[in-house]
């Protein structure tokens, strides 16, 4: 079920009637990101965007919202379309559960068929660059693994990062970057300026989609990104050897760009319309030079819109947010059942537990906050019962609306830390943060009247799919 | 087509005033019967839950004697003068 | 547009996919249940399910989920059944405005066809009654418009009443009622008690989809169902004189039952699993006694599956609950833009508002809890900016991911009225409440860093429509 690279995942999305190709004359803004804001808002199941007749461009093709909906999520999984979201869930744990599984390594990959270098490098010219948001700084990069070594362990396989962050293109073979300190790039920087080194960096635009979420995944330092992404997609994840940097870049890439984030470089950068639907603002952040580029004739340019949830960026970050969130859990408290984080990365999550005794369930909320993501995320956790499915936005309202009791189910944490984008913390980076405790209250708590719920009459089950026969 | 036989004990209350509700309109495909106690009613082709006083749940039995001790809704008004 | 019967009402869900007919022999227990509840479970776009090979029966027919699905929803409006859930609230409200609409008088009802008296009459073999849930006391008749006067004031049509109560059937021709005293047969029953009499009523099975709505909305006493109905369906409701009682009564019912409750009678019913996902516990309660039936050859059974949300319930109270709030709280607050309460009926609800100054979003939360709806509901008020729609979730997840605060945001208020049925309050009937105030802060209030929110592309409406088109 491995996609080879990007174009053949497109081809999987054009069989599902998932892609739409857009053939006539477009001037890339204000039209491309407009495109795939209106599909995010219009359906939860829309298809991919393909435009290939851009204004300026010869033969440029731009990709939008290859992941941006459930079925293309589904798909990606190599699971039929209307897979379920829950279902996707267990399914992306289940996977995450062979981690490692050793790559696959092959050097004819197809972007050494063109190369070009130094000052004969125009990133503007070999990709249809374009601003998404209305006021952003210029254009980006959004979706693209970038990969660097561990300057200290150059030759650890498992300390080479792949990971996504956002990108402006300052130049035609110059970049803005930003590599947080808690990243593992950030960490990658670090070294590098204090051995007084440049950091080499290679950039794999354009690709399958296991990888593109598992670059967006937070694993430990030492967990590689493409044996995780061979385990997700059953099957060895195809490397290549990028030819300046040495760095291992997806076999399928439609571009590579290599270069190097210049040490002690740091200039103005941003706003960018971020995943919380608010602009970051400016900051001053890291400058890359890039001397070596290669690609497939006519390479794809894939991009992502972000902003106001929802987008495809939520898409791509929903599950691999909720799984490690549950992975971390579970340890611990093996009664989670589910967890679906995927509210803005994860500042809203849900999680669905079969309690122990009374109290329970608001400790793993608590919990929810002490892990890793939950030290920048996880501001309001919403805890439901077993038998509610996390996913089902409609049965978590009736759980709120039943189960929860404002005197006794509402913990509230003062100044806790949280990821400084949140717009309502205050200094930015802090904020109170709170457990809505939504299960039902179970011995030694002795309140309200839940003994006589109602169940699903008998047969239900077989009535469910009679009728899903019926409605197909 | 012969009567059917009424059952002795209500599945929910355990008393035994158990009386024919209905037949079905096609003969002998079903009863329906009635408590005089507790007012359940039952299908004689429902499954054993509904039907069999050893298996109805516990949590949905009643204590005849409770019976007059639930709420009355709406309260019974006083007469006007 | 208005639909003159149950039966124009199928052929038109028919005509648009959206009726299911399951003709293999069927008893009643547990498949009729078992059916409505799965077809709820699957989606949201669910058809009708209509039963008409049952088991005892020459040829009866049974009909469940008749508004049970947002599309079901949309033909009961007469709009296209894609219609978006916002839109159907915003036409219901506007509609409303044409209140009242005087009825038409009709006197040919086809339910005149058939009578039965006294004796002759045997509810079980006129229609294929059958237990809903596993544990309900027995078969109820739940979809029902129950029709009574004042009567102290018999001849006053707006205070004539169409309501919806659940009807235990305890006999060939004798029914449980529940009448709670809020409501406004509560009132007319109290009024007859005090005068020593017995409460004249009839009982309308099987109606277009209108009155039903319509008899389980909160509208003032003094208000008739009917040219409220006549408002909704854009046009005047035709009714007809019950021969018995002279209630007035849908012209185009399938069945139509008079008789009495009889003064000063409480006798044990139920239990019946409620809307809230529980059952409603044993409570002793008024008899009705029937005196007569009329009836259309081979009338067609209507009932309703209730349980656990999501079930047509929650459908055909979703904006008859929504939309009163709406218009209340829009009295004082012209700032208030949608209302979303159709959780668990208003137990939880959600409200936009373009906020005058700091606070004014809380004040409007309060306000729900205050109006005669909110009294009895209004567990949990969430608030959104007016630039979030209520009813799509996703968007109100990332409004308290983003813009709550829960130093500042969250309001509790002790020990509040709430309906007894909630299982969450102690004593039933008592519960704190709570005001989750998730929209941005403004002046007077200075917190957080909300100025650089990321709007939608220039162009995004556009390509809405263009991308809806394609999609078709
Ligand atoms: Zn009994």
């Amino acid at each position: 079920m491995a996609y080879e690279d990007l174009r053949e995942f497109l081809a999987t999305l054009d069989k599902n009637a998932q892609l739409l190709r857009f053939s006539d004359p477009l001037s890339p803004e204000p039209h491309l990101g407009a495109a795939a804001r209106a599909v995010s808002n219009l359906t939860d199941r829309g298809p991919a965007l393909l435009f290939d007749n851009l204004d300026g461009y010869e033969r440029g093709r731009v990709v939008l919202n290859v992941v941006g909906s459930w079925p293309n999520h589904a798909l990606m999984l190599g699971l039929d379309k209307d897979t379920p979201v829950k279902e996707q869930f267990f399914e992306f744990a289940r996977r995450w559960d062979a981690f490692p599984v050793e790559v696959g390594r092959r050097e004819d990959a197809p972007w050494r068929e063109h190369t070009v270098e130094g000052d004969d490098i125009d990133l503007f010219h070999l990709l249809p660059l374009f601003r998404l948001n209305r006021y952003d700084a210029g254009t980006y990069i959004d979706k693209a693994p970038v990969i660097s070594r561990d300057p200290d362990d150059w030759d650890n396989f498992d300390a080479q990062n792949v990971g996504i962050y956002r990108i402006q293109v300052k130049g035609k073979a110059r970049l803005g970057i930003q590599p947080l300190p808690t990243h593992d790039i950030g960490l990658h920087l670090r070294k590098a300026e204090e051995r007084g080194e440049n950091l080499p960096v290679a950039i794999a635009v354009g690709n399958e989609p296991v990888i593109t979420t598992v670059a967006g995944m937070p694993l430990m330092y030492d967990q590689s990104e493409y044996e995780m992404a061979g385990a997700i997609q059953g099957s060895p994840y195809r490397i290549a050897k990028a030819p300046l940097t040495g760095m291992d870049v997806p076999w399928g890439a439609e571009a590579v760009l290599e270069g190097e984030i210049v040490a002690y470089s740091r200039e103005v950068e941003g706003p960018f319309g971020e995943f919380t639907g608010y602009y970051s603002g400016g900051r001053r952040q890291p400058v890359i030079t890039i001397h070596r580029v290669s690609y497939r004739t006519d390479p794809i340019f894939e991009h992502l819109y972000l902003g106001r949830p929802w987008t495809e960026m939520d898409y791509t970050l929903a599950l691999n947010t909720s799984v490690p969130l549950y992975q971390q859990l579970k340890k611990d408290f093996p009664e989670v059942v589910a967890v679906n984080a995927m509210y803005t990365q994860g500042l809203l999550g849900i999680i669905s537990v079969r309690p122990r005794y009374g109290g329970f369930a608001k400790a793993v909320g608590v919990r929810a906050m002490t892990t890793p993501h939950g030290l920048g995320y996880c501001k309001v956790i919403i805890v439901v019962d077993e038998t509610v499915d996390p996913f089902n936005l409609a049965q978590v309202m009736w759980s709120l609306s039943v189960k929860f009791h404002p005197a006794h189910d509402l913990v509230v944490l003062p100044d806790l830390s949280i990821l400084p984008l949140d717009p309502s913390s205050e200094p930015a980076g802090i904020t109170h943060k709170v457990v809505l405790d939504a299960t039902t209250p179970i011995a030694p708590e002795q309140r309200g009247h839940f003994s006589q719920e109602v169940d699903a009459p008998a047969e239900t089950e077989a009535w469910e799919n009679r009728i899903k026969q019926l409605l197909k | 087509m012969s009567t059917p036989t009424i059952p002795d004990t209500c599945p929910r209350c355990d008393t035994h005033e158990v009386s024919l509700l209905t037949e079905s309109p096609v003969p002998g495909r079903w009863s329906m019967y009635l408590c005089g106690v507790c007012f359940y009613s039952w299908r004689s082709t429902e499954p054993g839950y509904a039907t069999d006083p050893a298996t109805y749940p516990a949590a949905f039995k009643i204590d005849p004697v409770d019976i007059p001790k639930m709420p009355v809704v709406p309260s019974i008004p006083a007469r006007r003068a | 547009m208005a639909y003159r019967d149950l039966r124009d009402f199928l052929a038109t869900l028919d005509e648009n996919g959206q009726l299911v007919r399951l003709t293999d022999p069927l008893r009643p227990e547990p498949h009729f249940g078992a059916a409505a509840r799965a077809v709820a479970n699957l989606t949201d776009r669910g058809p009708a399910l209509q039963f008409d090979n049952i088991d005892g029966y020459e040829r009866s027919r049974a009909v469940l989920n008749a508004v049970g699905s947002w599309p079901n929803h949309a033909l009961m409006l007469g709009l296209d059944k894609d219609t978006p859930v916002k839109e159907q609230f915003f036409e219901f409200a506007r509609r409303g405005d044409d209140f009242p609409v005087e009825v038409e008088r009709a006197d040919d009802a086809p339910w005149r066809e058939h009578t039965l008296d006294g004796d002759e009459i045997n509810l079980f073999h006129l229609l294929p009654l059958f237990r809903l849930n596993r544990y309900d006391a027995g078969s109820y008749i739940d979809k029902a418009a129950v029709v009574t006067r004042d009567p102290d004031d018999p001849e006053h049509f707006g205070k004539q009443n169409v309501g919806i109560y659940r009807i235990q059937v305890k006999g060939k021709a004798r029914l449980g009622i529940q009448p709670v005293p809020a409501h406004d047969i509560g009132l007319h029953l109290r009024k007859a008690e005090e005068r020593g009499e017995n409460l004249p009523m009839a009982i309308a099975i099987g109606n277009e989809p209108v009155i039903t709505t319509i008899a389980g909305m909160p509208l003032a006493y003094d208000e008739s169902e009917y040219e409220f109905a006549g408002a909704v369906q854009g046009s005047p409701y035709r009714i007809a004189k019950a021969p018995l009682t002279g209630m007035d009564v849908p012209y185009g019912s399938e069945v139509v039952i008079e008789g009495e409750i009889i003064g000063g009678v409480r006798e044990i019913e139920g239990p019946f699993g409620e809307f809230t996902g529980f059952y409603s516990g044993g409570r002793r309660q008024p008899v009705i006694k029937v005196h007569r039936v009329s009836y259309r050859t081979d009338p067609i059974f209507e009932h309703l599956y209730i349980g656990r949300p999501w079930t047509e319930l929650d459908y055909t109270v979703a904006l008859n609950t929504s939309v009163p709030l709406y218009r209340q709280l829009k009295q004082d607050y012209p700032e208030v833009v949608a209302v979303n309460a159709m959780y668990t009926h208003g137990l939880l609800g959600i409200i936009s508002v373009r906020p005058r100054y700091g606070g004014f979003a809380k004040a409007v939360g309060m306000r729900a809890m205050t109006v005669p709806h909110g009294l009895g509901y209004c567990k949990v008020i969430i608030i959104v900016d007016d630039t979030v729609d209520p009813f799509n979730l996703a968007q109100v997840m990332w409004s308290l991911s983003v813009k709550l605060h829960p130093a500042h945001d969250l309001v509790v208020l002790p020990d509040l009225s709430i309906l007894p049925l909630d299982p969450s309050s102690e004593p039933p009937g008592i519960s704190h409440k709570v005001v989750l105030d998730a929209t941005t802060p403004i002046a007077p209030e200075q917190r957080g860093h909300f100025s650089q929110e990321v709007d939608a592309p220039a162009e995004t409406e556009a390509w809405e429509n263009r991308i809806k088109e394609l999609l078709r």
